[in-house]
């Protein structure tokens, strides 16, 4: 990995189009300004796993509302909601 | 509990959520849906792995509660199915990052209460032969002005809740 030293205002440029600077930086966060050609997403690395369940939650329902209530009765003792 | 009085409801999977001036939606799951501009719910951002689907309409079909269903306004296609949170854990806290207050227009000090202020909805998913939801993705509405957003966990702080059968939802991680 490569480790770089900035301070507030100072840039990190990646390839051709990708910029990244440093805006603020307190106690426990930073904030950063990310500058990319419109074709590259940027996003928090957290969000590409939850961007993979959403993706699964849509499955859930293209295979028919009445596959989701039978499951959920099933393993729900036959309730949709627990006593 | 959550607001789900307040959701716009379908009387059956061919009713709807509605008012004046209605918009039909053609849902392949649902079947025919009639929104109006009241129940249509905004999210700014979209959802991840869906940036570009900001307009969405909870459903909510009487004899499926407290399923709720997510149905985009946009693609009929795009439906999730969901329940509130305290339904897979009563114990469920919220806690909004600051971005997230923002996108809903909440204050930036005190905590909305749930059922009153926001609606908290779990997306279900398949897992294996059950069903599992991440609460700390939950998504979050504000019942005020129909804004949502779907939090994302810190990495490592995902919350994830699994069916079993005959013992409910039991946590994962």
């Amino acid at each position: 990995m490569l480790v770089l030293r900035r301070r507030v205002g100072e840039t990190i440029s990646i390839g051709d189009g990708v910029e990244i600077e440093v805006l603020e930086i307190s106690h426990t966060r930073v904030k950063l300004g990310v500058v990319a050609p419109r074709d590259v997403p940027v996003v928090r690395k957290e969000t590409i796993a939850v961007a993979a369940e959403n993706r699964r939650a849509l499955e859930l329902v293209t295979d028919g509302p009445g596959g989701i209530l039978a499951t959920l009765k099933v393993l729900n003792g036959g309730s949709l909601r627990r006593p | 509990m959550t607001g789900s009085s307040s959701l716009p409801r379908t009387t059956d999977p061919s009713a709807c959520a509605l008012s004046a001036e209605a918009k039909t939606i053609h849902s392949p799951w649902l079947g025919e849906i009639e929104s109006d501009a009241d129940s249509e719910l905004y999210f700014p951002a979209g959802m991840p792995g869906f940036e570009d689907h900001h307009r969405m309409v909870a459903i909510e079909v009487p004899s499926q509660r407290p399923v709720v269903y997510l149905q985009s306004l946009e693609r009929d296609e795009i439906c999730f199915a969901a329940l509130p949170v305290y339904v897979i854990d009563p114990s469920f806290r919220l806690d909004l990052s600051d971005d997230e207050r923002s996108v809903l227009r909440l204050p930036e000090d005190g905590d909305p209460s749930i059922g009153a202020d926001v609606l908290c909805l779990a997306l279900l998913r398949k897992s294996d032969r059950t069903v599992e939801a991440s609460t700390g993705a939950a998504i979050v509405i504000n019942l005020h002005n129909g804004r949502g957003v779907q939090c994302v966990p810190r990495e490592g702080a995902s919350v994830l809740f699994r069916l079993c059968p005959d013992n409910g939802w039991r946590r994962e991680c």
